[in-house]
């Protein structure tokens, strides 16, 4: 036993340092080539899909190392690069939606590019398309370089729409036309009296919800620049949201609460057991990984007026950094002709450089989605979400409420009004 | 049907020579056997779903019924999972933790424990109240500052910062344990190692130890799954994904692959073994937990100090 | 030799909680310098309408799993501290459950309460009983929580075994004598010698079962659905880590503290009562 404790003792002293001796022949090695970090967040799929990027980088420039860091779900991600902040030790680059940049770039934390993309010599900003360089503007400034210009459309399981002898989504499919394919694709297969596949899957939060609440003729806040309230509660606003709820509460052709919970609705997409299901561009690396059933795109369905919401993720800068030059040089690649093409060829985005939106790289007829023109389609149609630094917040409010509200576990109206009251602070 | 139980074993010995007496005897034997049984199988019960989950086949659909495998068992699930995530790895890193963690406290909680044994009774009573007054101060509340902290010295993304807790003994349970250890060790012992010339880390090392390997294996078991299961630190503390601890691993796991419950499951198994094994080492080195607990909270008799061989006083059964 | 120790509380545990202390009083973001600003966060806090329902939530955790622990805790303990045949081991299985990683029991749970697949809900459907929706109802998912944080009851039961066995056995022989039933010295022998022990057991759950919630909200529910499970410290942390708002951080990890403090000094008043600190 003494014998024992005495081992355990001598293990612990040894391996401690051991662990001391090693730290810094690992950074003297390091201090060869500059190292900078790139904080992602995605699937195994997305991740490959960057990995594909850094690798071409790091072959064309051989003294800059660029380390992936990939932190999979949007709450991790956030809390993780807040903490990176907070602590004064950001990551050189990283990738982030404009709805979530706001609290970095309003308290200075992110480098503006003006200047950088001014003095390139391989990427200037009339290669971009100009709403999503609008979208990661802030006080006049370019903070970020967007690597895309996605937007939310319906992916849809060809095979269960064959199954069940049902038309494809036409391009100009009407609400009406969509829930009417939804409510015939969701079925009791096995006559138990359980729903075992669905037409539809959404996740019930606001960035979902806001293309039909635009369609509709409604609006989200009263103000896009500088907004004071939310009208979430504005007859057209409501009428679409109302609308949006009852695909759940009233027609339940979406997994309800317990069934979401039990397996969500993109698993359900995955295993062949929901039929559509809305998401940005930014699952096709991991769509095309599926064999048991064929698949495609459609684009939301039409309302009174044409709208969808841009989804656009851009390469910033972190203030901080203490290797900018070699941060700005892998921003600049991942920019260029040649990195937007890596990119867009594995699926994971709608280039936001406007020569490659025809080019075979996103519109290659081999690859699946076979309706990837829909992405192009919808731009002119792109709406954004207000520049605020409590976007967050007020997405976090609002998703809580309707949320519940989709489950049916509160009225529209009670989450209109909770939605409203707990935002407000935010909106001041 | 508890109390009865309890009540039993206090029957008076002449009773127990009637027919009558061990006749109910053999009943309340029975019944306590069933009632054990019963709790026992309610906590065994998850566990045991744990591995008939993990070894479901992946990507069919999940069961609808109680049926424990009505798709074959999928032992390359074990396999599978070391494939999809960098398992390895990260039982590597939590290995080295928490070999360096139970380590480092082994040492300092002991040091801390003997240093408080000795102490006159006021600073001792002080010192105690400390230890109680940290094991309440919520580890939510240091969280930000020590991230702070360690960042201004750039101690962030490794393993120190993990294991710097157990620069104060990991936990102060751990420093209480080894207190109250040596307090029963009889000051003469030390006092005739002092006459004889011997320094404080001389009988530390020589006198005291010795006497407290029980308590040693204890602590050094529960530091070790300390830092093994230890979520918040690394999950905020460490950043490439390389360093990562197995804990953080099953969370990422968790996000990653939503679809996969048996692979998660089986991860989960690979995650807990270690500890439980260590655990039943624990339980049988020391004759059932329960002793221990009784011993270091010295609730058997207070003239019970330990004077001779450690084996004799701490392993006779009660 | 009580330097590292010392230290060790100093720098790790004593600085950083002073300095959430006075971090309550400042903004702070972590990304521009800390402003005094007065209690111009307790204010803030004090106005949403989420703080108090968190707080409500973090006192109806507490209270009910902290004494269902110890209740729990109390009954094995009387079940399974005779030495009997198979007694270690039934211990030790009960034990199990409490030495697992928190991670690894989250994510049990989580699967054992999916609301259709999971095999808690497949056993009461098979049974005939309602099966609820645990996790996802609003009206269920905190006492789903509770319900499995106060299944962990390993140690307090070994704590009690230990505290029980001091019991002289023949105090029971001559209430045995005096013809006092099973329930009776129970009631008379074994509940107030062990009073002291349990109360102790209710501090040690009270502050666990408060700062130990985060992994389990974080893991499980996310605080959903609503706000139905956001417990204090799942709040704070993302208050802090999330939004950057770490001043107000600071000033709800203050009432969370005051709270906590509060639960435990009552109870460590009835310990007083009972003596049980001479035993330290």
């Amino acid at each position: 036993m003494i014998r024992l404790m005495i081992w355990v003792i001598w293990l612990g002293v040894g391996a401690l340092m051991l662990a001391a001796c090693v730290q810094p022949i690992q950074l003297t090695v390091q201090a060869e080539r500059t190292s900078i970090t790139f904080l992602i967040s995605g699937d195994p799929a997305d991740e490959d899909a960057y990995r594909t990027l850094v690798d071409a980088f790091m072959t064309a420039n051989p003294d800059v190392q660029v380390e992936v860091i990939n932190i999979p779900g949007q709450g991790d991600f956030s809390r993780r690069l807040a903490a990176d902040f907070a602590a004064s030790a950001p990551p050189d680059v990283f990738l982030i939606n404009y709805r979530r940049y706001g609290p970095y770039v309003a308290r200075g934390a992110i480098e503006p590019l003006d200047d950088l993309l001014a003095r390139s010599a391989q990427i200037s900003r009339s290669d971009f398309y100009p709403q999503a360089l609008t979208a990661f503007t802030w006080g006049g400034q370019l903070m970020c370089l967007p690597q895309n210009m996605s937007s939310p459309v319906i992916y849809y399981n060809k095979t269960l729409f064959d199954a069940g002898n049902i038309p494809y989504p036409a391009n100009s499919w009407t609400w009406d036309d969509f829930l009417a394919t939804a409510q015939a694709l969701t079925l009791d297969l096995n006559g138990d009296g359980a729903i075992d596949q669905h037409g539809f899957g959404v996740e019930p939060t606001l960035v979902r919800a806001a293309p039909f609440v635009w369609m509709n003729g409604g609006e989200i806040v009263d103000d896009p620049v500088a907004p004071t309230r939310l009208t979430l509660d504005s007859p057209e606003s409501r009428a679409a949201l109302a609308w949006f709820v009852a695909l759940q509460t009233e027609h339940h052709v979406t997994p309800g609460a317990v069934a979401e919970a039990a397996e969500s609705s993109l698993s359900r997409f995955l295993n062949g057991r929901l039929a559509m299901y809305v998401e940005s561009r930014r699952v096709v690396p991991e769509f095309r990984r599926i064999d048991a059933f064929d698949w495609d795109v459609a684009p939301l369905p039409a309302g009174r007026r044409p709208a969808s919401i841009l989804h656009s993720d851009a390469f910033c800068m972190a203030a901080a950094s203490p290797h900018k030059e070699a941060a700005w040089r892998f921003i600049e690649f991942a920019n260029t002709r040649t990195g937007q093409t890596i990119l867009a060829r594995t699926g994971r985005t709608v280039p936001s450089r406007t020569e490659l939106a025809e080019a075979p790289a996103f519109l290659d007829p081999g690859a699946k989605p076979a309706n990837s023109r829909i992405f192009l389609d919808a731009i002119p149609t792109l709406r954004i979400f207000p520049a605020l630094a409590t976007w967050n917040d007020i997405e976090a409010a609002v998703n809580a409420e309707l949320t519940q509200a989709f489950y049916g576990q509160i009225s529209l109206d009670e989450a209109l009004r909770a939605a409203e009251m707990r935002s407000a602070e935010f909106l001041r | 049907m508890r109390s009865r139980g309890l009540a039993l074993p206090a029957a008076s010995s002449q009773r127990l020579a009637s027919v009558g007496w061990r006749r109910r005897l053999a009943i309340g034997a029975l019944v306590w056997q069933g009632a054990a049984i019963v709790a026992a199988a309610i906590f065994l019960a998850p566990l045991i779903w744990l591995i008939v989950a993990s070894l479901q086949p992946v990507g069919q659909p999940p069961l609808r019924m109680l049926n424990w495998f009505p798709n074959g068992i999928a032992w390359s699930n074990y396999v599978e999972v070391f494939r999809i995530a960098p398992l390895t790895t990260q039982l590597g890193n939590s290995l080295l933790v928490s070999a360096v963690g139970a380590g480092v406290t082994v040492v300092t909680a002991s040091w801390a424990g003997f240093a408080m044994a000795q102490m006159p009774p006021v600073i001792r009573r002080w010192l105690v109240g400390l230890a109680l007054l940290l094991m309440l101060v919520p580890s939510s509340a240091v969280w930000l500052p020590r991230y702070i902290l360690f960042a201004a010295i750039g101690l962030l993304d490794t393993y120190v910062v993990l294991v710097a807790p157990a620069l104060l003994g990991t936990k102060s349970l751990l420093v209480l344990m080894y207190y109250w250890t040596f307090r029963r060790i009889s000051s003469e012992m030390f006092e005739s190692a002092a006459l004889d010339g011997a320094s404080v880390g001389r009988s530390w090392w020589s006198i005291a130890l010795p006497l407290a390997a029980p308590t040693t294996l204890a602590v050094a078991i529960l530091a070790f799954s300390h830092y093994w299961s230890d979520f918040v630190d690394p999950l905020l503390l460490l950043k490439s994904a390389q360093r990562f601890t197995v804990a953080v691993g099953l969370r990422m796991l968790q996000q990653m692959d939503v679809t996969n419950w048996s692979l998660l499951m089986a991860a989960v198994v690979i995650m807990i073994a270690p500890v439980i094994a260590l655990y039943l080492i624990l339980q049988s080195s020391l004759r059932g937990g329960a002793n221990l607990v009784q011993r270091i909270m010295r609730l058997d008799s207070k003239d019970d100090k330990i004077t001779t061989e450690p084996a004799s006083a701490f392993e006779s059964e009660s | 030799m009580l330097t590292p120790f010392l230290s060790g509380a100093i720098v790790l545990i004593a600085l950083p909680a002073l300095m959430t202390f006075a971090l309550a009083f400042m903004r702070y973001d972590a990304l521009t310098p800390p402003v005094w600003n007065g209690v111009e966060n307790f204010t803030a806090i004090f106005q949403r309408d989420v703080f108090w329902i968190v707080v409500r939530n973090t006192l109806i955790f507490a209270l009910s799993a902290a004494p269902l622990q110890a209740l729990g805790a109390l009954g094995l303990a009387l079940l399974l501290h005779p030495q009997r045949r198979g007694a270690p081991i039934y211990r030790s299985t009960v034990y199990l459950s409490s030495v697992l990683p928190d991670v690894a029991y989250a994510l049990i749970w989580l699967w054992l309460l999916n609301p259709l697949y999971g095999p808690v809900n497949l056993a009461l459907a098979w049974a005939g009983l309602p099966t609820p929706a645990w996790l996802v109802d609003p009206r269920t998912a905190l006492g789903a929580l509770v319900l499995v944080a106060a299944v962990r009851v390993g140690e307090g039961m070994l704590l009690l075994i230990a505290a029980r066995r001091t019991v002289p056995s023949s105090l029971f022989d001559a209430a045995t004598i005096d013809g006092a039933g099973a329930w009776q010295s129970f009631r008379t022998i074994t509940l107030p010698l062990l009073t002291p022990w349990l109360l102790l057991l209710l501090i040690r759950d009270l502050a666990m079962a408060v700062h130990s919630s985060f992994t389990p909200v974080y893991i499980m529910t996310g605080g959903g659905p609503g706000y139905a499970t956001t417990l204090l410290p799942f709040l704070i942390y993302e208050a802090a880590f999330t939004h950057l708002r770490i001043g107000q951080a600071s000033a709800m990890m203050t009432v969370m503290f005051a709270i906590v403090g509060l639960l435990v000094w009552m109870v460590s008043v009835l310990m007083r009562r009972w003596g049980v600190f001479d035993a330290l």
